[in-house]
């Protein structure tokens, strides 16, 4: 891929947008994605990820800025951006009544595929995404989660040049996530480019090429997951399971902690690379009275970026 | 013309109405219950006309307006109108099929009246096209309530509001033969031209001619219906 002679797929520049009633929405966001690209969006519940989406989905228009996609304009050209986009929005919807070969089958026609094409693509994607079973099934029999696959084949089945992805795995079970990672990933090998927006930081580090952080409709960094990790430097997380959960008040008085988050029986703290911490903060949660079933000590990675970058906006809020 | 699976959106509403069974027999039969003991009894033409003519106006009303803004809430139609399909072209379709399947509903209705009363062939005609007329101005009344509104139950009740002016200037009740601003604003409702053209199927004779309920009402409607796809960008983008 010559980046330097083959224009980007999506690029934005400043864009606005904010709901009257709420006062949320996106300020300003300039961002590209190049063929190829893999790009994530990530960022805490109302900072605007499904609001830029929607933009540039030409769903609704932004109160400044523009965005091109292939080359066409976002505002101006709107039918010719929206046959280069595949789309997942985060609440899959179908025509409850119709079955789920037909709703995949009306979409991949409305995008311009020929009959003969929707039918073979429609089958292989049907069989990908282990729903060939169930094509003939009314959708309003479908889980959630067969709906999500329903919905990505209807993203997919165009081939589209620009893949906009909200919260796509959210519902989706271990086997099927990995299936459409790798699908999307192979889209992206043939030159798709794609906008990931999701909360599921472990899926965004392990598929983005580059990932932007938005709080309160704002940029606040972007970078490959590598240079983000790197930015959170020696921060590390140790993963206690304990067999019951315990007040644990003495394990942030150990020097060094930073944070500590209990999720379920796990307790998850977050702190810094010095000698002897991983002792320290188990012999403080031993102190507590926990009883530990299992410890794991991880290196920084995208969840600890988002919880910095979190924290750092709020405190500059404060 | 392979309908399902569908390949366009009007398909998928004809797919829709004819793939619920236990509907379909619902829908065709309940026009033929209102209509057809009317068309027997010997009530007087004048108020079997209107009973035909509010049966037409409610189904086709009522239908679009609610099925629209099903569609509207549950997020469907605003992700069909991100395809590269043209807005335009999606409220035509919705408004077009819309009245073309309540027109198929109430044919069979329609087919008891003329054989009870045997009318001319030339008001057979007049009232069948008018008829179907009124659907495509029902309907896109319902679509333009849908504009204003997403919640059905609202389209209901802002669908009487104004139907029963409408009607009511249409002739349907006592006014039977209406003077000054109430005959101006008359002739503008396509609903009038099927009043009267049911009222001579029925064995009232008008001073209408078949000729003018085929013309007038019909640019009318054309009119509307195209002021209604207009509104496609706003009825088409997401309810924030």
């Amino acid at each position: 891929m010559d980046a330097t002679n083959t224009p980007p797929t999506l690029d934005s520049e400043n864009i606005s947008r904010r709901y009257k009633s709420s006062g949320r929405g996106v300020s300003e966001v300039s961002l590209t994605a190049e063929p190829g690209e893999i790009v994530g969006l990530v960022g805490p519940n109302g900072s605007g990820k499904s609001t830029l989406l929607r933009v540039l989905s030409t769903s609704i228009k932004p109160d400044s800025g523009s965005f091109r996609v292939c080359g066409f304009d976002g505002l101006a050209e709107k039918r010719k951006v929206r046959a280069r986009l595949g789309l997942m929005m985060d609440r899959p919807t179908h025509y409850a009544d119709l079955t789920g070969h037909a709703n995949a089958y009306l979409f991949a026609r409305s995008y311009g595929v020929n009959e003969k094409k929707t039918e073979n693509i429609l089958a292989e994607l049907f069989e990908y995404f282990d729903l060939a079973e169930y094509k003939d099934e009314r959708v309003k029999t479908y889980s959630y989660g067969m709906g999500k696959k329903l919905a990505l084949i209807e993203a997919l089945a165009h081939a589209p040049r620009l893949l906009l992805l909200d919260e796509p795995s959210l519902g989706l079970d271990y086997t099927s996530q990995l299936a459409y990672q790798r699908k999307v990933r192979g889209m992206a090998d043939s030159g798709a480019s794609v906008l990931l927006a999701s909360n599921q930081v472990d899926e965004v580090e392990a598929m983005c090429d580059r990932v932007i952080f938005l709080h309160r409709g704002e940029v606040i960094e972007s970078g490959t997951p590598d240079e983000l990790v790197s930015s959170v430097g020696g921060i590390r997380r140790i993963v206690a399971s304990l067999r019951v959960p315990v007040e644990y008040g003495a394990v942030s008085e150990v020097p060094g902690v930073e944070r500590i988050s209990p999720e379920g029986r796990d307790l998850v703290v977050h702190c810094e690379e010095r000698e002897n911490i991983v002792a320290d903060v188990v012999g403080a949660v031993v102190r507590s009275g926990g009883d530990i079933v299992n410890l794991s000590v991880e290196r920084p990675n995208l969840a600890d970026v988002f919880v910095k970058l979190t924290g750092e906006a709020l405190a500059r809020e404060d | 013309m392979r309908i399902n699976p569908p390949d366009a959106y009007w398909k998928k509403d004809v797919s829709l109405f004819f793939g619920k069974r236990f509907a379909l027999v619902i829908k065709m039969l309940y026009p033929l219950a209102i209509i057809g003991p009317v068309a027997a009894s010997g009530i007087p033409p004048e108020f079997a006309a209107a009973v035909v003519g509010i049966v037409a106006i409610m189904a086709g009303t009522f239908g679009a307006g609610e099925s629209l803004t099903n569609d509207i809430n549950d997020g469907i139609l605003v992700r069909f109108s991100l395809t590269p399909t043209s807005p335009y072209r999606i409220v035509g379709e919705i408004l077009t099929v819309n009245a073309i399947l309540d027109f198929i509903q109430l044919l069979p209705a329609l087919a008891v009246v003329y054989l009870i009363h045997t009318p001319p062939l030339a008001w057979m005609l007049a009232a069948t096209f008018a008829v179907f007329i009124t659907l495509v101005m029902a309907n896109a009344i319902g679509i333009l309530l849908a504009n204003f509104t997403s919640s059905p139950a609202d389209v209901l009740l802002y669908a009487t509001i104004i139907l029963f002016p409408l009607i009511y200037v249409s002739g349907f009740f006592r006014n039977q033969n209406p003077e000054g601003w109430l005959a101006a604003a008359r002739d503008f409702v396509p609903f009038a031209y099927m009043n009267d053209a049911l009222k001579e199927v029925f064995g009232v004779a008008g001073g209408m001619s078949p000729a003018e309920v085929f013309v007038l009402p019909a640019i009318i409607c054309a009119v509307v219906a195209v002021a209604v796809c207009m509104t496609a960008p706003r009825l088409l983008s997401p309810r924030l």
